[in-house]
């Protein structure tokens, strides 16, 4: 177990560093192609070249590299002229980055100069709780559906379960986002907070059609339960049929056989088993729910990591988007190292060595 | 119950009109007098520091934490003296400036001449990369806290300045300081009613990222905590302020990411003011709130410019032809609701001194243009009229409507050119590479007409991005800047504005109006024609 855990984090670094070229390369494009962010900042004014200048280097955006189309900003000709081994280049701003990343944990600044570590470290609660509202509500929902409608196959309720999740499973969440921030939020929310026997915390707070600092939790309930929504129609389904497949293995026939009670049979034998590909899922979905967490927060106005990135990304802030993306991709490898390790604890048939 | 329910739609302003009765009752008088926390819908600040913010949502905080020497009147938008007791000059070169004694700042810090004087020198001087350093681009010696790159080329590293201080501004004592300009500005006293030019307390200089979230103001308000960023910014009240007081208790700036999100907690009674409207939403906020918005022609303009460097906008008369030849009222139907005001001139009929149809070419009269255009030799055959805007902004849209009146009325074909993102873009405009005529906007920075006219079609001004010039032009403008007050500037403003008129270096086309919704517990709801939307003097119906 050991060995393996340490032979996936080292797979960690090829992947983390090509995540980060990528990043480095794509955004060092969109600013040799599209022009330098910090122009832009000024708008019609056009800016003295002195404080232009000025204002670029202190942002981060004065590398000559940053000028010249295609240019990967892996090399920079040597200021000396030596360079490295007397090549006459040495490392380049990508390399700047890394060093800057991994060695001073100094993960650059955005256009109003504030440090990306600070704006993350700002965001994460506020996503972690929509994470965590998000994964609940459809691990709950999902799973008791999945297994209502499993056990009952081609009974009405199983009709219900697989024709809502068609449902929720063909709108997309943008839609779903901005239709329940309309309807839930703004117009069946005013109807509830012109009642005055309905407490402020329910019609103030979690009917609240956007994120309120005064109701920190309340008001991310909803926004939680729109991004859960993607995935609560695969993990339903999930968990139906692996439950409808596990109840005719041998090994619950046989728990049936001794006598076992039902709930016994259904809580232990069948549904353990049947939760592995669910929670395979679930642990995939994590990432998932990230890339949702971008449109969700954006709507709901949640001043998280993903209406970071949104922001960020529609002004051209490199820094920010390398920072924040590689902190996710670390997010990901991390919650599929988890899962995979929670196989052994679910199933003991397998075995890390 | 059920009864109840059906009268939901409007039970939310039950409280509010119930507080209206009881008002209405008292003596009028004491009618915005009620206190209250004033939420207001913001973007999300760049900076909280008179020498870093610039933009939109930066400056609604900055004004209420931060005055000034002055402030402009909300309705005539007129210099009145604000923290200064005088701002005087005999030769409009030489300014000499008397500050009000007994003002601090938060912290106890007197505002005084050195409090200005570190401000200002702190947004010069290159190195602090304040956005507001191009502010003070008039004072002598902003050269040399601005020094440029000596090789012109990169590695863009800027030399080190000599000096931290602007040799232009000069202690005479306590309260009283002068600013030498490089030229006579008889405009110089509304300029420095903008935030970039408030003053800054020394602890805010001496550590800058903490006065950054937590600032030290000198205004009618004071934190409530620190920044919470892309969360909210709430002030109070101070109690060291000396001026006139705010009216509401409490300021709660609530950040939104969009507009659309702020807008949809605007209709859940979660904001008081909205101080501008998703696009979309224009004409059913319109209907819903009726009185509760507010509007007016604001100063905010688009032009559609000549690149007068290429050959074939040289002729004045093509230039007529292709104005002559766009109806902006229907493009402005069409495309944004009626939510601009066409131009007929080139100043903000906000302004003082502005005119309407300074520009004899800006409604439609297609024979006049076909006329025009015969006579300066007609548009080269076969040549496409190549129209610029910058990517993903929607200007695609109506600079299309352009093309084709043009090409109903003179029969030249068109193409778009709008692919660039707008630092790109921007940055075409500065290397003068436009091929047609492009889009491009201006704000006032202070409530003067040369702000209108010398940046952008003064011979070499920084955004002139027609590249116009014009030694009439440029004298008329420095006749103005050395008249001996505000008011004898006009005429020779006017008279430059005249010629604009006939030359046409960019076709105006409209001002922006302004959208404001406020909820119904807004009693008296307050726009400064220069400051906009002024929380401060905003008052809530009491309750």
């Amino acid at each position: 177990m050991g060995r393996y855990v340490i032979r996936r984090l080292l797979q960690f670094i090829p992947t983390v560093l090509g995540t980060m070229f990528l990043l480095h390369y794509i955004t060092s494009l969109a600013i040799q192609f599209s022009g330098n962010p910090v122009r832009a900042l000024f708008g019609d004014r056009t800016p003295p070249p002195a404080l232009l200048q000025a204002i670029t280097e202190r942002l981060g955006y004065g590398d000559p590299c940053l000028d010249r189309k295609g240019d990967p900003c892996l090399w920079r000709a040597a200021e000396d002229g030596g360079g490295l081994l007397g090549s006459g280049y040495e490392l380049g701003l990508f390399f700047d980055r890394l060093h800057g990343i991994f060695f001073n944990f100094d993960f650059g600044i955005n256009l109003r100069q504030q440090e990306v570590t600070d704006l993350v470290a700002n965001a994460i609660p506020f996503t972690l709780k929509l994470l965590v509202i998000a994964i609940v509500f459809e691990a709950v929902v999902g799973i008791a559906a999945g297994v209502l409608a499993g056990l009952r196959g081609g009974s009405f309720l199983d009709y219900m379960v697989k024709i809502s999740t068609v449902f929720v499973i063909s709108v997309p969440i943008f839609v779903l986002g901005l239709v329940v921030r309309e309807f839930v939020g703004v117009k069946f929310g005013n109807v509830l907070r012109g009642q005055d026997w309905i407490p402020d915390l329910i019609s103030v707070g979690v009917f609240s059609p956007v994120f309120k600092p005064d109701y920190p939790l309340a008001s991310l309930i909803i926004p939680g339960m729109v991004l859960g929504s993607v995935s609560l129609a695969t993990t339903a389904r999930l968990t139906r049929t692996s439950i409808m497949e596990n109840v005719r293995a041998d090994y619950v026939r046989t728990a049936k056989a001794k006598g076992l009670t039902n709930k016994r049979v259904i809580g232990v034998h069948t549904l353990r088993n049947s939760l592995i590909p669910v929670i395979t899922f679930l642990g995939v979905d994590i990432g998932a729910a990230m890339a949702g967490a971008v449109v969700t927060e954006t709507i709901f106005n949640v001043p998280g990591i993903g209406r970071l990135v949104t922001m960020s990304a529609r002004t051209g802030e490199s820094s920010v988007v390398i920072g924040v993306v590689t902190m996710l991709v670390l997010v990901v490898l991390l919650a599929n190292l988890l899962v995979d390790i929670l196989y052994a604890v679910l199933d003991p048939r397998i075995r890390y060595e | 119950m059920r009864g109840k329910f059906l009268k939901v739609a409007v039970a939310a302003t039950a409280t509010a009109m119930l507080a209206t009765a009881c008002g209405s009752g008292g003596d009028s008088d004491n009618a915005g007098q009620a206190g209250g926390t004033l939420r207001v819908y913001n973007a999300e600040p760049a900076f909280l520091t008179p020498s870093g913010g610039d933009d939109e949502p930066s400056l609604y905080v900055i004004r209420q934490l931060y005055r000034g020497l002055v402030k402009y009147n909300a309705d005539t938008s007129a210099v009145e003296m604000d923290l200064a007791e005088s701002v005087e000059s005999a030769d409009q070169k030489l300014w000499k400036i008397k500050i009000k004694s007994g003002y601090t700042f938060d912290n106890g810090e007197p505002v005084n001449a050195d409090a200005f004087i570190r401000s200002w020198n702190y947004a010069a001087y290159g190195p602090n990369a304040q956005n507001n350093g191009y502010f003070m681009k008039r004072i002598v010696g902003v050269k040399d806290l601005q020094p440029e790159d000596p090789d012109g080329d990169g590695p863009k590293k800027a030399p080190e300045p000599a000096t931290k201080e602007l040799s232009g501004l000069k202690k005479v004592d306590d309260l009283t300081f002068t600013v030498e300009l490089d030229a006579p500005f008889s405009g110089f006293p509304t300029t420095i009613g903008y935030p970039g030019f408030f003053p800054m307390a020394q602890a805010c200089v001496d550590d800058i990222a903490k006065c950054n979230e937590t600032p030290i103001g000198n205004g009618p308000y004071k934190m409530d905590g620190s920044w919470q960023h892309n969360v909210a910014i709430n002030v109070v009240r101070s109690d060291s302020w000396k001026g006139e007081p705010g009216k509401p208790d409490r300021i709660e700036y609530r950040i939104f990411a969009d507009v659309d999100g702020g807008y949809a907690a605007f209709q859940a009674n979660e904001l008081d003011v909205m101080y501008t409207l998703p696009p979309a939403r224009y004409k059913e906020a319109k209907q819903q709130y009726g009185d509760r918005m507010f509007e007016m022609a604001g100063d905010s303009f688009t032009y559609v410019g000549f690149p007068t460097y290429n050959d074939d906008f040289k002729d004045k008369r093509i230039r007529q032809a292709l104005s002559l030849s766009i109806d902006r009222q229907s493009i402005i139907d069409a495309v944004f609701d009626g939510r601009n005001a066409p131009a007929t001139g080139f100043v903000a009929p906000s302004f003082e001194g502005a005119r309407e149809n300074v520009c004899q070419y800006c409604s439609k009269d297609v024979d006049k243009a076909k006329q025009l255009l015969a006579e300066a030799g007609g548009w080269p055959a076969g040549k496409k009229l190549i129209l610029w805007a910058n990517a993903g902004a929607g200007h695609d849209q109506w600079l299309q409507a352009v093309g084709d009146q043009i090409k109903a009325a003179l029969d030249i074909d068109y193409e778009l050119k709008v692919n660039l993102q707008f630092a790109e873009y921007l940055e075409t405009a500065d290397k003068k590479k436009f091929t047609g005529p492009f889009r491009l906007g201006w704000g006032p920075d202070y409530p003067f007409l040369e702000t209108f006219l010398y940046p952008l079609y003064g011979t070499g001004a920084g955004s002139n991005n027609a590249g116009y010039s014009n030694a009439e032009v440029d004298a008329l403008l420095k006749e103005g800047d050395a008249a001996e007050s505000m008011q004898a500037a006009i005429p020779s403003y006017q008279k430059a504005e005249d010629i604009l008129g006939e030359e046409l270096p960019v076709i105006p086309m409209w001002w922006r109006k302004e959208g404001a919704v406020y909820s119904e517990n807004v009693d008296q709801f307050v726009w400064n024609k220069v400051a906009d939307a002024d929380y401060g003097a905003t008052s809530l119906k009491k309750n």
